[in-house]
């Protein structure tokens, strides 16, 4: 775990449970080193793959299991979820997912808010999503603040870290914000970046008289300093093509900036600009609606139109009601729509981990941390669904409310 | 309008006779095309019978022939080879909001919800359609080829639902399904209370709802009385005046001031117009078949019946269908007990079953909501045919839009609305590949055609 803790570099990381010694032989990888479809048997051990080959020396009989092919994929990342904010969301009771009534939310870190006990972590298992990127929303701010790694298993160990990436929201609906014109919006996210260097600058002075008072809390800034020298990345919520130039252009008096795009409804119109500068996508594939002018260039082969120009592209859930239960449908969707199942394979594990920094979670690989997926067919396939989930190399508890009132009325209705 | 009339008469629809029904007809009036047959094709004919390889024939928007087998092809069709495809009916969504809550959906946009008094029956949701709304051609590339537009859930009593064909048109009584019933759309739970409590109005609870359903319909019996009677007295007036010799007078009796909020009440209790009643939670939906039977009328589905599969037994009986979503939950307290298992309790405990959408990106995959809810199913030890599980949006959505004599599956004499797709319908990988409404071709993604909205036009015609 040292890796890891040192990538992410910020905040706390949750405990980790204790792992078991697996070895699941006869598996049909998805993804590997040795190409798609292969049968291996994987060696599990201290919650990482320890060995992957054919005809792996096993261990005691009891931690073997025997998989007869059955297609694994590493465990699938959502790049954007709201569980463990609210058990229900529209009751208006959470505001956890935004900091309101303040200018500035760049030091509000959403992991602090979440609920490790949430009846909900278990239904993205289930549909063998292993981890998932909390993500603030904007309240009063265009930087909202810092999102959070969970990993769906109740309990202690949620919250894998509280300190992933900044996140700025420069979509139509958020030009209220800074002023009301887009342009001032940009306008104060730069002048928010050079203060927070201005603010590194003037630690040192903190208590003399060269200081000048900042508009922006000590926590803000700090947080900024980290976007601004590249230590955390920052990832833009923004649809229309024209304000995905701008904020480019305006961000390159920072070069040290990691910056990510999310949503990014038109990122197809720039996307030799994209991969030219190397900025990965974050999409919500199944949203194709031109829901408002700077959506207008929305369209299902979006990914399709990312991959054809090198541009890094991952998956989020993105509808609204139904959230995490849609991420394996929507990769499924992109491929109907022209990407290649590998491609959309890799948007909900390799890429997303990578995007994020996670380099040894999404791959089924020896040193990798043991996600794995277990399933009963093609997992893009909005029919299927995993037979088992592993999550750090133990295996996950599957069992949800849902599926014991759907019992409960089974029998009480007597159904067959 | 011939075939309108043709098809009112071939299937028994009456035309509502209520006062001032003649306007707003519909002027959908399909294109001629050339008669074809659909051959080699993997046919579901949305009966629930599962799939055969074979031919469906097509003439003047009317399905002639169907068989199995090689079909043979009279002089003068039009083969098309669907080899490798799968044919079904068209896609039919039982609850939508398009042109009503059209892209893009800013306020300016918005008139699905007549917020401003818990009983508005007397609003249509036809008059707030707009037909260029770039939505329409995007449900059509999914298969969607017939729609109910209803009124939003903020009120007890939302108004009239329209039922529309998947058409490009400049009007919207040129996209009306010809003949099909009008809907009332009927709102329980949290919608209500939480839009007329927080305006200190009533309802602001649940039982304040009932009373409110209870007061409207009392109100309609009242007027349904006040019509009656004039009828009864204008029925004496002409026997009087044809037996009348000249000698004495009697005057006509004049009819009571029209209302339009208790017409459409007044259609419900005279069973021309079909409830459709948003109800999440099973001892909601349980409390409304008994005001229903209070005040003699059907309810024809519940829609967002999250919690259906608590009551298929009372929902089977009652005949009372159940339009659902695969699984969507959570969104608010009231769908908390969602589960993706909802749709194949329902069908197992012998109640109709649909799947539904109320959802503009949702309408365009309705096959993968239906394949979801099945698999959920069989999860739980109740194994649902694909094919039954295309009845969820093919043939028991007819049923409850009271179109069912004139689409929804693939028989003889019924409105060719046909879908062919590149796949099995439930795989995630199926598109849609050609959408035939009565025949026309309204989208074909080899040849490129699909409807281009005036909205469209110029700033976003390449996608589709």
């Amino acid at each position: 775990m040292m890796k890891r803790i040192l990538l992410i570099g910020l905040g706390f990381i949750g405990s980790l449970a204790a792992a078991d010694e697996y070895w699941l032989t006869n598996a049909k990888l998805a993804t590997g080193p040795d190409g798609i479809g292969v049968i291996r048997d994987i060696h599990v051990k201290n919650g990482r793959i320890e060995a992957l080959g054919q005809g792996l020396k096993v261990g005691l009989p009891a931690k073997v299991i025997d998989l007869k092919a059955a297609l694994v994929t590493p465990g699938f990342i959502d790049s954007a979820t709201t569980i463990g904010l609210a058990e229900v969301s529209g009751l208006g009771v959470s505001q956890d997912g935004e900091v309101a009534d303040d200018d500035m939310a760049a030091g509000f870190r959403v992991g602090l808010a979440l609920n490790d006990a949430s009846v909900l972590i278990p239904v993205a298992s289930n549909d063998g999503i292993t981890r998932g990127v909390v993500v603030p929303e904007p309240g009063d701010s265009n930087f909202a603040g810092i999102s959070a790694l969970v990993r769906f298993q109740r309990g202690e160990g949620f919250i894998v870290s509280d300190a992933l990436a900044q996140h700025l929201y420069l979509r139509e609906w958020d030009r209220r914000h800074a002023g009301g014109s887009r342009a001032s919006a940009l306008a104060s996210v730069v002048h928010a970046l050079e203060e927070s260097a201005r603010f590194d600058q003037q630690r040192r002075d903190f208590n003399s008289r060269k200081y000048r008072a900042f508009e922006m809390s000590a926590a803000d800034l700090q947080a900024l300093s980290e976007v601004r020298t590249g230590r955390m990345k920052l990832v833009a919520h923004v649809d229309r093509a024209a304000d995905i130039r701008h904020l480019i252009a305006a961000l390159e008096d920072f070069p040290e900036i990691r910056l990510v795009l999310a949503g990014a409804t038109e990122a197809w119109k720039v996307s030799k600009l994209l991969a030219a500068k190397d900025i990965p996508v974050l999409l919500s594939i199944m949203n194709n609606l031109p829901e408002n002018f700077d959506r207008l260039g929305a369209r299902l082969d979006h990914a399709t139109l990312l991959d054809a120009d090198g541009v890094q592209f991952a998956f989020m859930s993105g509808s609204p009601y139904s959230e995490f239960r849609s991420l394996s449908q929507a990769a499924g969707v992109a491929v109907a729509y022209g990407l290649s199942w590998t491609t959309a394979i890799a948007a909900i594990t390799r890429s997303p981990a990578q995007i994020w920094g996670l380099e040894d979670l999404g791959v089924i690989e020896p040193g990798a941390i043991a996600d794995l997926v277990i399933w009963d067919g093609d997992p893009l396939e909005v029919t299927s669904a995993p037979t088992a989930v592993m999550i750090d190399g133990a295996w996950v508890d599957l069992s949800t409310r849902h599926k014991a009132l759907a019992e409960r009325y089974r029998d009480l209705l007597d159904l067959k | 309008m011939k075939k309108t009339v043709k098809t009112m008469v071939l299937f028994g629809l009456a035309l509502l006779q209520l006062e001032g029904f003649a306007d707003y007809d519909s002027t959908y009036n399909p294109a001629s095309h050339a008669a074809f047959v659909i051959d080699q094709a993997n046919v579901d004919l949305g009966l629930g019978q599962g799939v055969f390889k074979g031919w469906v024939q097509v003439e003047d928007g009317r399905i002639t022939a169907v068989g199995a087998g090689d079909a043979k092809i009279p002089d003068g069709f039009k083969q098309i080879d669907a080899s490798g495809q799968w044919l079904t009916p068209g896609i039919i969504d039982v609850h939508s909001h398009l042109g009503d809550y059209p892209s893009p959906s800013y306020r300016a946009h918005s008139d699905g919800n007549e917020a401003t008094s818990p009983v508005t029956a007397e609003v249509w949701a036809e008059h707030s359609v707009w037909p260029q709304d770039p939505q329409f051609p995007l449900a059509l590339a999914g298969g969607v080829t017939t729609l109910q537009v209803l009124p939003g859930s903020a009120n007890l009593f939302g108004g009239r639902s329209v039922v529309l064909k998947n058409v490009w048109s400049r009007t919207v009584q040129g996209m009306k399904f010809p003949g099909a019933p009008y809907g009332l759309k009927m709102a329980c739970g949290e919608n209500p209370k939480r839009v007329y409590g927080s305006k200190s109005r009533s309802p602001s609870t649940r039982m304040g709802n009932f009373a409110g359903y209870r007061k409207a319909w009392i109100d309609a019996q009242e007027y349904q009385k006040k019509w009656q009677a004039y009828d009864k007295a204008l029925e004496d007036y002409e026997a009087w005046k044809s037996a009348s010799d000249g000698t004495d007078y009697k005057a006509r009796p004049s009819p009571p001031k029209r209302d339009l909020k208790m017409e459409t009440l007044v259609g419900v209790l005279e069973g021309e117009i079909l409830v459709h009643n948003h109800c999440y939670r099973a001892d909601e939906m349980a409390q409304i078949i008994d005001l229903s039977k209070e005040f003699g009328y059907q309810v024809t589905a519940f829609h967002h019946a999250v919690e259906a599969y608590k009551i298929g037994d009372l929902l089977a009986a009652n005949n009372t269908c159940s339009a659902m979503w695969a699984d969507w939950w959570q969104f608010k307290l009231e769908s908390f007990d969602g589960v993706k298992e909802n749709v194949a309790m329902v069908e197992a405990a012998g109640a109709c079953a649909i799947v539904h959408s109320d959802s503009a990106t949702g309408i365009q995959r309705l096959n993968q909501e239906a394949a979801k809810a099945m698999a959920a199913g069989a999860r739980l030890g109740l194994a649902v045919d694909p094919s039954i599980a295309l009845t969820w949006i093919t043939k028991n959505a007819a049923q409850a839009l009271g179109v069912l004599a004139q689409t929804g599956t693939i028989e003889v004499g019924k409105m060719a609305d046909l879908v062919l797709w590149s796949d099995e319908p439930m795989s995630v990988y199926a598109r849609a590949e050609t959408v035939f409404i009565d025949g026309v071709t309204h989208f074909d993604r080899r040849a490129g055609i699909a409807p281009i909205t005036d909205f469209e036009i110029g700033q976003r015609e390449e996608i589709f």
